[in-house]
């Protein structure tokens, strides 16, 4: 998150209509994410959405994810493990992704990152009609836990976690309240499950040759 | 003069079972992405959630119409001149099946039945540029000071969209 500021200090330096809307997915809310914003001293547009409603409405299953969206509205890519930079000598994340922000920001629809409708809409993951029920299960098991029914919440998260396994938010959420936590043997059990099965834990990020 | 007396006692007699029924009626809740509305009444039912058309708008923004259940410009039509799945007088009081147009327009929902809380997901309507246009689907969510954003306060700027988590 400072990296992504220093960024966007750039960025914005350099185009005065380039934003950034960074979306906590955090049932725990202020509390959970609150922190993190403030030590990082973000000045772009910050939210906390405790009802995981941007994943639910952009079809992300993971974070961080990363949007582009252009000044009409329309979407310039989608669905890409996000990060700023490459953490732990390259044991997660990338150094490839602000290099093509980058580009985007100067050239806009001329940047060879740019997709086209079809490769978005290719993109854009596809829902089997129980995982569309997975979004009410899961804001039903959030509206328990914001009201501390701890035993319906764990009911209706558990059931958004069966009606869509792809989601690893619903996952993670739900293990950060139970033992192990949210990066523990449960879940690590099922990334060897899905990378076994030929998965990936993000979806890949697709970088044209011939970046500048 | 004995077929009106019948009537009217047969009328009586209905209203004073719809009043039971009623007063019977639990509270209900209904989420619908950030909104937690609360309803006063609900038809007693164990399979849908029947609302006063009024309450509708406060749920999902669909409007009751003499042509139908409208939002913008999508009307899905509902009879009301008798009783059909979608609407039903009891006692003069006309009840909309909430459930009956999440049906009919594809839309996800859960119920927790012994709260009577319904949770109701996003309208495929309210996604097709999304899914099939790759236009990026408006949302309002308070930012930290309370102040409501929206997608659409960004138009005429280039918006990378960012999720994390704290977990």
């Amino acid at each position: 998150m400072p990296v992504w500021q220093v960024i966007y200090d750039e960025l914005k330096a350099k185009d005065e209509n380039f934003e950034i809307i960074s979306v906590a997915q955090d049932t725990g809310g202020e509390d959970a994410a609150g922190p993190i914003f403030d030590a990082a001293d973000v000045t772009y547009t910050s939210l906390i959405d405790v009802n995981h409603l941007i994943s639910s409405l952009y079809n992300l299953v993971n974070v961080p994810s990363g949007v582009w969206i252009d000044e009409e509205g329309r979407i310039a890519r989608i669905n890409e493990g996000t990060y700023a930079q490459e953490h732990f000598n390259g044991a997660f994340g990338t150094n490839e992704y602000v290099p093509i922000v980058r580009d985007w920001v100067k050239k806009g629809a001329e940047s060879q990152y740019v997709w086209d409708t079809s490769k978005v809409r290719e993109s854009i993951v596809d829902r089997t009609p129980e995982a569309e029920k997975a979004q009410p299960a899961f804001l039903l098991g959030s509206y328990y836990f914001q009201r501390d029914n701890e035993a319906k919440a764990e009911q209706y998260w558990t059931l958004a976690q069966q009606l869509d396994p792809t989601s690893w938010n619903y996952l993670r959420q739900d293990l950060l309240y139970e033992e192990g936590g949210s990066a523990g043997p449960a879940w690590q059990q099922r990334v060897e499950e899905v990378e076994a099965a030929g998965g990936a834990y993000y979806a890949p990020l697709e970088i044209e040759d011939g970046a500048n | 003069m004995h077929a009106q007396l019948k009537s009217l006692c047969f009328g009586l007699a209905a209203s004073s079972l719809l009043a039971a029924t009623a007063a019977q009626a639990q509270a209900t809740t209904v989420l619908y992405n950030e909104r937690v509305v609360e309803i006063g009444q609900t038809l007693p039912d164990a399979n849908d959630l029947w609302v006063k058309p009024e309450d509708l708008t406060r749920i999902n923004d669909f409007e009751f119409k003499p042509e139908g259940a409208c939002y913008e410009a999508l009307c899905v039509p509902v009879l009301q001149d008798r009783d059909s799945d979608m609407y039903v007088t009891r006692g003069g009081q006309g009840w909309f099946n909430v459930t009956g147009l999440a049906d009919k327009l594809q839309q996800a929902y859960v119920v927790d039945h012994d709260d009577g809380v319904w949770s109701f997901g996003t309208m495929p309507v309210k996604r097709q540029s999304f899914i099939r246009g790759g236009m990026a689907p408006d949302f309002e969510l308070n930012d930290r000071e309370g102040n409501p954003v929206r997608l659409s306060d960004f138009r005429g700027k280039k918006v990378l969209l960012l999720t994390w988590a704290s977990w």
